[in-house]
């Protein structure tokens, strides 16, 4: 068994894995971070997206083993001392959720988005989201919630 | 200040939750000692299972429990009865039910069927175990479509039901219907299906069972909508009291219908945590989901309409034929009888109406309710018929709606199909509609789309709805020494938001701080009775029932109020939380009542400490009917056939409007949903072998972000129902009635010029590429 | 998903020592491929060797007119990337259109092309830019790279070390995507170098081919209006339940004629 040291959420981890364990289960079910979610077999649905070294990345697609050394943010890493991250602040401002299952990887997928791109406008929002999905909101209140959101990380 | 009465837009108190990863979905509970369970189910079609062998599996690392058919036949379990409220074919025999087991018994009839259930220490043993489980089929023929099913010579799919015929059902007058016909100036006919779709929530099915040998009782956890009915079946099935089964949904990832279902594996998961007494867990994946969880619509419908000279409706004439799949599901014979029948006809004025309606059994999962169960199938074919009826007589589609929709005070009306129509005004809502769409603007967009070599569109549709669902409601409150409020309420939310509205109508009418109210739904064991979710029936039953409840405990409040003042309970008025006597102006707050109610010393003669706690049974008489309407815009590419919806403008009358901003998410929700099964979603079988084609995310598209339109909203709000006390119309399945007739018909008004009349849904890119070809072929 | 050893080796010569000495191995790039097939349990490999450490597979760099990628490039990289939108933006292009932001985060050109699924976007540009596959034994022509249907000319254990694409005078992209996996249901790369024109088909047959009779057409005139008339034959065409044949086959003539148009 590969043992791995990575950070999640700012805190170091080190963790005793087997290969075959992909990232999302141990997130979910040894550091009990169930913020992440699983909704698909295929990678389609986007509901586990975290952010590694930064970038947003499926964590249904990559092994556990592949984050040694990775610094890592989950849902679960947003908020601040008990404060919103702006991002979730717009989201619940906008009635952005509903079911709620979605929205983990939303909110990564949107957090990575608005940092990446800091002009972002609706198009490239719409864009940037076609690898999450949600069967909820019909989609119009997370594209408001992102592009607020996005303006209040600019600050 | 957030402002948290009724007609606020209230920020949600689940969100918090649901936004920092701290909801508590299935997958995220994980009892001490868990087990887990997978599935083995049905690779075909229809087949026979000539054996079952376990023995290899069962003496696999970690396997501690194998369950198949044999168990069910050794223990006698009982087969889940549908509850189908048409019941009776039209000539009064019952309709045929076969018997459905948890698990399949010697014969597998579609694809996903279960077949066992093995559980093992982790859910890779299982999975390890359920490979080398042999089972030996022998494949019989199978059919998928409802209409080959009905042919004579179709594979039977029960040995005992001939031609796998379900049940039929008619509504309306048929022979007046009839005349009608005989005396139109016009008939306009029309053959169109609404395709079989699913609800695919984004998370998928599971639940954990267990069992406790010292007091004899199951616990389920279930992602389901549903805690009440389930649990009735799943102890019908286990041949148990319902009192010893507690049911309890978590935090649920949206259901749609899909999770309202007695489905199989609750019933496997109680019996193997009996028998392994270990917590069980069982999560199905993406796969089961689209295998395994019911299916909705599927309907074949032949609709005619008459109408005279001047293109007034005189009659209509519905013919429709369901696929029920294998077995009567929960109330799947329901769906394409008494289901799409009331609503027949949307909001026009229509003196004579027939519907008949046939479900049928073809090898493939079951039917069950999905969001709007039969209505928005109803509303798609007088739709599409008013559509092609403006195109045969020439008509411009928008004034031939105009001059047909009931005129306002025609209501309260009975439709000749028996609704109750109460309040509403349809003209106004269809031509408030009709303002918000900017048709001034359209000549140009419509130039700016031409230039680009594309063609441009507009449909309106107005839609008649009725809500549905369990008819009684159960609330209670509980209030702590400290002035907090514990809600309980047998309705369920599957993200809908009842755990910010329901607080919402409590503290509205109590005047008792919204943040200090917990709300409980969900478990069997916190309320006695609980019809959950489903029929948009949540704000309509479970609403009233809440509101219902509050008044009672006001009641009580006013007396205890009055009691302190030494006043009169009728002259106690709650205002800002603070009860004042109207004559004297004394005053003292809801929160010192509250503390009081727990006081000996201060409550009057008769009252008991606690004595503000307040159970209640809430039973609306009749339905209520929302209605609306919905218009679209629609660009096409007339090369590649691919469909962009541009814009949609949406105006619904739910009556009185609890949380706007929540109303506002049903609305686009179901718009999302109406806008995949009109251009994109469908499940497919193969004809032959009838496997499942489209079993993942891969084949089965559903609306991204980039297909979505730009929506507009409003509501009309002059006409509440005196139905139930809080005056609101069911508002989630309305989206999924209007966008497919507006969506569907906006893409045939783009392709007027090209001569194309009508495309079966979903309108794919290549079907619409294909339908201008076939016009442009036949036009020459 | 089965039971396997994972080696994250620094070097392409322990890769390809590993590689000598297991069982049934597999190479592993970005995983987008590989893990979504091993976790529905549809392939086993017995050792899983990740590529991701190794730095001769990493970079972009232009030298002259050509432009080399490394096998471990990420969609993402080629998409941003300053280089490759001044050498050829139609491959940054087609880059930014491959699957999702995320997908586009782990997945690499070497994972891709080794892959070489139908419905891949990369191997259109590869056979229309007449692209170089760099292996750890030899140079490939990118049109005799892919054989067949998820089918390579890579031999056992040859690892995809970076490709090299000659920078066009002209080229674009245009993909027509699957609306539920967003693979595409057929792209069409056209590129026009000096005196030559290739059309590069992908999603549309088992292989990514070239369609002959546009490059004729186009090498005289270089304008949509030069493939008006011209059909495409059904022949070999993919039908599948989101397009039949004949549709693709459309789309093949007006997905050429656009990229023509785009290309400018
Ligand atoms: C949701 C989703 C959407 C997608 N959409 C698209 C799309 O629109 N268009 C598209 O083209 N692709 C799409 N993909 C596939 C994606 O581009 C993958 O990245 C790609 O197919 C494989 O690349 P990888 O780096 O992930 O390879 P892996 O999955 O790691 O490997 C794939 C195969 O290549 C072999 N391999 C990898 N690297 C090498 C090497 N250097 N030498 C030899 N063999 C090697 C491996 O052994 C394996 O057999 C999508 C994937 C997902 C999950
Ligand atoms: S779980 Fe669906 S993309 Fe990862
Ligand atoms: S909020 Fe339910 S899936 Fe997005």
């Amino acid at each position: 068994m590969p043992v791995i040291s990575l950070t999640v959420n700012g805190n170091p981890v080190t963790a005793d894995v087997e290969p075959r364990w992909l990232l999302s289960r141990l997130l979910r079910d040894h550091l009990g971070l169930t913020g992440t979610h699983v909704g698909c077999d295929t990678s389609q649905c986007g509901a586990c997206v975290i952010h590694v070294d930064g970038k947003p990345v499926k964590s249904c697609a990559m092994l556990a083993a592949q984050a040694d050394g990775a610094q890592i943010t989950t849902i679960e890493g947003l908020a601040q001392k008990g404060k919103l991250h702006p991002m979730q602040e717009a989201f619940r401002d906008n009635h952005a959720l509903q079911c709620g299952f979605c929205t983990p990887g939303m909110v990564m997928m949107s957090v990575a988005l608005a940092t990446e791109q800091p002009d972002l406008d609706e198009p490239a929002v719409r864009k940037g989201l076609e690898g999450n999905l949600c069967r909820c909101t019909g989609y119009q209140n997370i594209i408001n919630a992102v592009m607020v959101g996005a303006k209040a990380m600019r600050g | 200040m957030e402002k948290y009465g009724i007609g606020q837009p209230v920020r949600r108190k689940e969100d918090v939750r649901f936004l920092t990863g701290t909801g508590t979905y299935i997958d995220d509970i994980k009892p001490d000692n868990l087990i887990h369970a997978v599935v083995l189910r049905s690779p075909h079609a229809h087949a026979k299972i000539l054996d079952l062998d376990t023995s290899e599996a069962e003496t696999m690392p970690g396997v501690l429990c194998i369950v198949t058919g044999k168990d069910w036949v050794a223990e006698d379990f009982q087969p889940m009865p549908t509850k189908s409220a048409v019941n009776k074919k039209i000539d009064g025999t019952p309709l045929n039910q076969p018997p459905r087991h948890a698990i399949a018994i010697d014969r597998v009839r579609y694809v996903g069927e279960p077949v066992a259930l093995i559980v093992a220490e982790t859910l890779v043993q299982a999975q390890d175990a359920a490979e080398v489980v042999e089972v030996d089929y022998e494949e019989l023929e199978a059919v998928t479509d409802q209409i080959k099913a009905l042919e004579p010579g179709a594979p039977q799919i029960w040995d005992d039901i001939e031609g796998n015929f379900c049940i039929d059902f008619e509504l309306g007058d048929k022979e007046g219907t009839g005349k009608a016909f005989e005396t139109a100036d016009h008939v306009v006919k029309l053959k169109l299906r609404n395709q079989c779709v699913t609800a695919a929530p984004i998370e998928t099915r599971g639940a954990i069972a267990s069992y406790d040998k010292d007091t004899g009782k199951y616990f389920l956890q279930n992602a389901t909508q549903n805690v009440h009915a389930n649990r009735d079946t799943f102890a019908s099935v286990l041949k148990i009291p319902s009192e010893d089964l507690h049911h309890m949904a978590p935090d649920v990832g949206g259901g749609f219908g899909a999770k309202n279902s007695g489905y199989p594996e609750p019933s496997l998961l109680l019996y193997a945590a009996k028998k392994t007494d270990r917590p069980i867990k069982w999560i199905g994946d993406r796969n089961e989901s689209f295998a395994a969880d019911t299916h909705g619509r599927d309907q074949a419908t032949t609709v005619e309409m008459a109408l005279d000279k001047d293109g007034m409706f005189l009659g209509l004439r519905t013919r429709t034929v369901g696929n029920i799949g294998a077995y009567c599901w929960t109330v799947g014979p329901f769906t394409p009888t008494g289901g799409s029948a009331r609503t027949q006809g949307g909001p026009y004025y229509i003196p004579a109406m027939h519907y008949t309606g046939i479900a049928a059994f073809t090898n493939t999962m079951p039917l069950d309710p999905y969001r709007g169960a039969g209505r928005p199938e109803g509303s798609f074919q007088i739709e599409r018929i008013v559509e092609l009826a403006a195109r045969e007589l020439g008509m411009d589609p928008v004034e031939l709606r105009r001059k047909n929709l009931m005129p306002a005070d025609s209501l309260p009306r009975k439709t000749p199909m028996g609704l109750d129509v109460d309040t509403g005004n349809f003209p106004e809502v269809f031509e408030r509609t009709l303002k918000m769409s900017d048709r001034a603007g359209f000549a140009k967009r419509f130039e700016e789309s031409a230039r680009k070599g594309l063609r441009r569109g507009f449909a309106i549709a107005p839609y008649l709805e009725c809500t549905g669902g369990g008819p009684k409601e159960f609330a209670g409150v509980k209030f702590g020494k400290d002035g907090s409020a514990t809600l309980r309420v047998g309705s369920m939310s599957t993200g809908m938001g009842q755990e910010t509205s329901m607080p919402q109508i409590l503290s509205d009418t109590l005047g008792i701080d919204f943040e200090k109210i917990t709300y409980v739904q969900g478990d069997t064991d916190a309320t006695p009775i609980g019809g959950g979710h489903g029929g948009s029936r949540n704000m309509e039953v479970g609403g009233s029932a809440v509101l219902q409840c509050a008044r009672e405990v006001l009641v009580k409040a006013k007396q205890l109020a009055a009691h302190l003042l030494n006043s009169n309970a009728d002259d106690m008025e709650l205002k800002e939380s603070v009860f004042t006597d109207v004559k004297t102006d004394q005053n003292v707050s809801m929160a010192d009542v509250v503390a009081a109610s727990f006081d000996q010393s201060r409550l009057p003669d008769g009252m008991e400490a606690g004595a503000l706690d307040t159970d209640t049974i809430f039973e609306r008489e009749i339905i209520s009917c929302p209605n609306g309407c919905h218009s679209a815009e629609v660009e096409v590419d007339p090369e590649t056939g691919t469909v962009q919806v541009e814009h949609m403008w949406i105006v619904d009358d739910f009556g009185t409007i609890i949380n706007p901003m929540l109303a506002d998410g049903q609305v686009m929700g179901g718009v999302a949903q109406g806008l995949g099964q009109a251009l994109m979603e469908e499940i497919v079988y193969d004809e032959d072998s009838g496997q499942l084609v489209t079993g993942s995310l891969m084949d089965y598209a559903l609306p991204r972000a980039d297909s979505m339109p730009k929506m507009e909203m409003a509501f009309y709000e002059d006409a509440p129902t005196a139905k139930n006390p809080l005056g609101v119309k069911g508002s989630g399945e309305a989206g999924c009635c209007g966008a497919p007739p507006a969506i569907v018909n906006a893409v045939l008004d783009a392709l007027k010029e090209d001569g194309v009349t009508h495309i079966e849904m979903p309108l794919t890119p290549e079907k619409v590429w294909r339908a201008i070809q076939d016009a442009k072929q036949q036009g020459a | 998903m089965y039971e396997f050893e994972y080696h994250q080796p620094k070097s392409l010569e322990e890769a390809t020592k590993l590689f000598a000495d297991a069982d049934d191995p597999q190479f592993m790039a970005g995983g987008q491929t590989i893990i979504p097939v091993m976790k529905q349990r549809l392939a086993m490999p017995s050792d899983i060797i990740d590529l991701g450490k190794i730095s001769d597979l990493q970079g972009i760099s232009v030298d002259g007119g050509a432009l080399t990628i490394g096998a471990m490039t990420h969609h993402n990289e080629v998409a941003g990337s300053d280089e490759v939108r001044k050498a050829i933006p139609a491959l940054a292009e087609l880059a930014s259109h491959i699957g999702d932001p995320a997908v586009r985060n782990r997945g690499t050109i070497g994972g891709s092309i080794a892959n070489n699924d139908p419905a891949a976007d990369y191997p259109a540009a590869l056979v229309a830019l007449g692209a170089t596959v760099q292996t750890t034994s030899r140079e490939i022509a990118a049109e005799d790279f892919f054989t067949a249907m998820f089918e390579t000319a890579l031999d056992e254990g040859e690892m995809i070390v970076n490709v090299t694409f000659p920078a066009p005078e002209k080229a674009a992209y245009e993909k027509f995507p699957n609306p539920a996996s967003r693979y595409a249901t057929t792209g069409v790369f056209v590129a026009k170098t000096g005196e030559s024109v290739r059309v590069a088909v992908t999603g549309a047959g088992a292989c990514v081919f070239r369609q002959i009779d546009f490059e004729k057409a186009l090498l005289g005139d270089f304008s949509p209006s030069a493939l008006d008339g011209l059909t495409v034959s059904t022949d070999g065409l993919n039908s599948d339940l989101h397009a039949s044949a004949e549709y693709r086959a459309n789309l093949i003539s007006v997905l050429a004629k656009r990229a023509v148009k785009h290309a400018g």
